[in-house]
């Protein structure tokens, strides 16, 4: 097993995990850390993936994920103040409706 | 088994265990500090991938930045009074075994990209004629000549995104017009002391970084990050804080990157070279400068969530320029 594997794999966990996290996390803040962390997952397995001509790590593929790191953020912050207006506005910190609150 | 493939496998076990603890980690407070330190290993995981300049923004971001707004997040919620409880146990078989599902899918698609790139990737890949051109382009890094050279548009966009991304944020704020308020008083020796070594210390890396960009890791969104976390700790410490306006300096600064790429791109022809090929070197720091401004100021200002940020007491305009 090489080290690009492993990291394929760890990636795939990660991935794994988001995606459970997205789908059980009621809290709008648990969403988006389980979606951050898909997105990490995504750009591990981009980097881990692509080719390295003459020995170093193909530097299209780390200019398009040092991209998406930097709209990842701004898209987190965008997020968060929608899950902060929408708790100031209707005091909850969920996006179900009133009567599955307590679902999960 | 040799040591370097201990230390990959070290970290690989590491991102993804804290990955499985986030999720279903049962206090959001720890699961989000959690999820920073998942960031920093990370960010090992680029260096070791042989990638430092993704190692320096996964840190300065992803870790930094996103854990910071994650807690003023918590807190503003908190204040705005919800309660933190611990979440009940999330027992959910259909959940884990579509999250079981696609890590397999990710683990087969990955595994069989591997093998199809293999340690050589094609001679005819974008990597590799980026890595040829690079010669010619007097810059060092081969990262930063995608970004300002050879795929520029994409970076502009991209500054556009951030733009976007902050009046959407304006739009939704909620009218706490403050924003984020201190907390700690100021008059603590140690926050004194944080402030005149991190502060400046930061504004150091961030020059730094911008200037090492072009030859090596590094550039203007590491160096943008670090200005703006010097920001964070201005902004938590009471320093500056958040205002309803933005002044022009914090305008002009907001739109420098976008305005300063696209006035030099269409003005490339003037120097014998095509539309967005820039014309030299000094035209890269240029543009990175105001990049750095400009990523600075828009990353302050979605963590403020707030239209401006100005000095506390009566030096305004020190900091106003951001």
């Amino acid at each position: 097993m090489t080290s690009v594997t492993l990291y394929v794999l760890a990636a795939a966990v990660v991935f794994g995990a988001g995606v459970f996290g997205v789908l059980t996390a009621a809290h709008l803040l648990r969403k988006l850390l389980a979606l951050n962390m898909i997105g990490s997952a995504v750009f591990v397995l981009m980097l881990a993936v692509s080719g390295r001509p003459g020995g170093t790590t193909d530097p299209v593929a780390q200019a398009l994920v040092l991209t998406g790191i930097v709209i990842a953020v701004a898209s987190t912050a965008f997020a968060l103040a929608l899950a902060i207006r929408i708790h100031h506005d209707s005091g909850r910190v969920t996006l179900s409706a009133p009567e599955d609150d307590d679902d999960r | 088994m040799n040591v370097e493939l201990a230390i990959d496998a070290l970290i690989a076990v590491g991102f993804a265990s804290l990955a499985v603890r986030v999720v279903t980690g049962r206090r959001l407070f720890a699961d989000i500090v959690t999820f920073v330190v998942f960031g920093l290993v990370v960010s090992l995981a680029w260096a070791r991938l042989g990638s430092p300049d993704l190692a320096l923004a996964e840190a300065a971001i992803g870790a930094g930045l996103t854990g910071a707004l994650m807690l003023v997040a918590y807190r503003t919620l908190a204040r705005g009074g919800w309660t933190p409880t611990p979440t009940e146990g999330r027992r959910s078989t259909v959940a884990v075994a579509i999250g079981v599902l696609s890590a397999t899918a990710v683990a087969a698609i990955g595994v069989a990209a591997v093998g199809a790139a293999g340690e050589g990737s094609a001679p005819d890949s974008a990597g590799a004629a980026a890595l040829e051109a690079l010669d010619g382009t007097g810059l060092g890094n081969p990262v930063t000549a995608v970004l300002l050279l050879f795929r520029n548009l994409d970076t502009l966009l991209e500054m556009f995104v951030l733009l976007v991304v902050l009046l959407g944020t304006w739009a939704v704020a909620t009218p706490l017009r403050t924003g984020v308020r201190a907390r700690v008083p100021r008059d603590t020796p140690l926050v004194a002391a944080l402030v005149g070594i991190v502060v400046p210390t930061a504004v150091l890396v961030a020059a730094h970084l911008l200037l090492a960009g072009t030859d090596r890791p590094g550039g203007a969104f590491q160096g943008g990050t670090v200005l703006a976390a010097a920001g964070v700790v201005l902004v938590l410490t009471g320093a500056i804080r958040a205002r309803s306006r933005s002044g022009l300096r914090l305008r002009i600064a907001l739109i420098a990157g976008v305005a300063t790429f696209v006035a030099i791109g269409a003005g490339a022809p003037l120097f014998g070279a095509e539309p967005m090929e820039l014309p030299g070197t000094w035209a890269v720091y240029l543009i990175e400068v105001a990049m750095m401004a400009s990523i600075a100021t828009t990353l302050l200002l979605l963590f403020t969530r707030s239209r401006g940020v100005g000095a506390t007491e009566a030096d305004a305009g020190a900091e106003g320029g951001r």
